[in-house]
């Protein structure tokens, strides 16, 4: 019982925190995209959640080239809470002698911290040259940053608001690994002891677990769509997941399709093993010896490095919990329904 | 076997709904892209809902068929 009420506690806490807790501030949009060098030129900043007005006067705006040269907007002057005006006087030439460079754009100021929107400007040489480099590069470097204080979750261009999905998309693979691992494990218990309990409880597992499966991919799929542009663009886990999902569909054809009980029940337990054995590398190791579209997939580790931070890391654990737990409950109904089944003699 | 041929049937129709919709272009007004693209989280907890609401409406069926069978004393089955 108090597992059920933790689940219900930690789904709350996982709804809650994930909706309502706001973006940080970020950059929308910087226009124009281009000038040249030597003008003088009036950007427009669009910014995301951003309060603007509040650091008026204390609002710096650069556009940077490298760690070393950026340069730093003259003037500076607050539209609105999302609109900004930066005044620059482009340089003369670019630092090390391109004919065209993108730069990035940064704003920072004490109410919002600092944002960038990278490959926000492309600046253009203009048709005088000029051999020499231009100090104004490294005049005003980009320093004494500010921290956004407060619980926020990162702003990330292309994805913005749906980075919440990660407590909801994401989840749903953690719950489809336990499930199955939980069914995987009745199965071995079965072959030491064939008891048909320890085979109904296999196959309820792997029946929410492949329910969570595809909950994950149609949710995947549906995010990719507004956020790579397409819902199935073969990226290497979409595939890899759909065929140990169609293994453990077979799983289910391969039940279905005996006559004596028994005999099913042990090829299905040796066949769902094999399965799970599957089901590791294509979800946790193929995906990472490619290039994927999906985040912390190559090389390190999921959890590593910037993909989660820690705000998102305190909702981001309970909501695993709550979410496995919710699938570890939705099992045993099934199971207690399928005693039920057995006891009255089955139901085909 | 009608498990598998409605969860196929959904996700083809949401394959071919998410094909008809702009990929990438944004529109003014386009309502899954204003708002930092917040109704596309709303769409994913809405697919997970419905997905478990689908897996409990099928168990229901199973207990309803076993609670005929309790009280019908097998005459259900043929």
């Amino acid at each position: 019982m108090w597992w059920k009420i933790t689940s219900v506690l930690l789904l709350v806490y996982t709804f809650t925190l994930g909706m309502l807790v706001p973006l940080r501030p970020g950059i929308l949009t910087v226009s124009p995209e281009s000038g040249l060098t030597r003008q003088s030129t009036v950007l427009t900043i669009s910014g995301y959640n951003a309060h603007f007005t509040q650091g008026e006067g204390q609002t710096r705006v650069w556009l940077t080239y490298d760690d070393e040269n950026a340069i730093l907007a003259h003037r500076v002057k607050a539209l609105s809470d999302t609109q900004l005006e930066a005044e620059f006087q482009l340089p003369a030439n670019l630092p090390k002698g391109e004919a065209t460079m993108v730069l990035n754009c940064i704003v920072d100021n004490p109410a919002d911290g600092t944002s960038v929107l990278p490959n926000a400007f492309q600046l253009k040489l203009d048709s005088t040259t000029m051999q020499e480099y231009d100090p104004t590069w490294k005049a005003h470097p980009v320093e004494k940053l500010n921290v956004k204080k407060g619980f926020t979750y990162p702003y990330r261009n292309v994805i913005y608001e749906t980075i919440r999905n990660t407590y909801f998309h994401v989840p749903m693979w953690f719950v489809l690994l336990f499930l199955l691992l939980a069914s995987a494990t009745y199965s071995v218990i079965y072959l030491l002891n064939p008891k048909p309990e320890y085979d109904s409880k296999a196959s309820a597992y792997a029946e929410t677990g492949l329910l969570f499966g595809l909950l994950g991919l149609v949710t995947g799929m549906l995010w990719a769509h507004y956020a790579w542009g397409k819902a199935w663009s073969n990226d290497i886990k979409q595939i890899t997941t759909a065929v140990a999902l169609l293994i453990y569909m077979a799983y289910f054809i391969l039940r279905s399709s005996f006559d004596e009980p028994e005999k099913g029940a042990r090829l299905s337990a040796v066949y769902n093993i094999f399965a799970f054995a599957t089901l590791i590398p294509l979800l946790y190791v193929v995906p990472r010896m490619f290039a994927s579209l999906h985040p912390g997939a190559t090389g390190s580790p999921a959890f590593g490095g910037q993909d989660l931070d820690n705000t998102m890391r305190a909702v981001f654990y309970p909501a695993i919990i709550g979410w496995t737990l919710l699938g570890f409950w939705m099992t045993s109904l099934r199971i207690r329904a399928k005693r039920i089944e057995d006891k009255l003699g089955g139901l085909d | 076997m009608k498990f598998f041929k409605t969860r196929i049937f959904f996700i083809i129709v949401l394959f071919g709904a998410l094909y008809l919709c702009p990929a990438n272009a944004y529109a003014a007004g386009d309502f899954m892209r204003e708002t930092g693209k917040i109704n596309v989280v709303v769409g994913v907890i809405l697919l997970l809902f419905f997905g478990i609401v689908a897996y409990l409406i099928r168990l229901e069926r199973k207990l309803t068929k076993l609670e005929h069978q309790i009280n019908d004393d097998h005459e259900w089955k043929n």
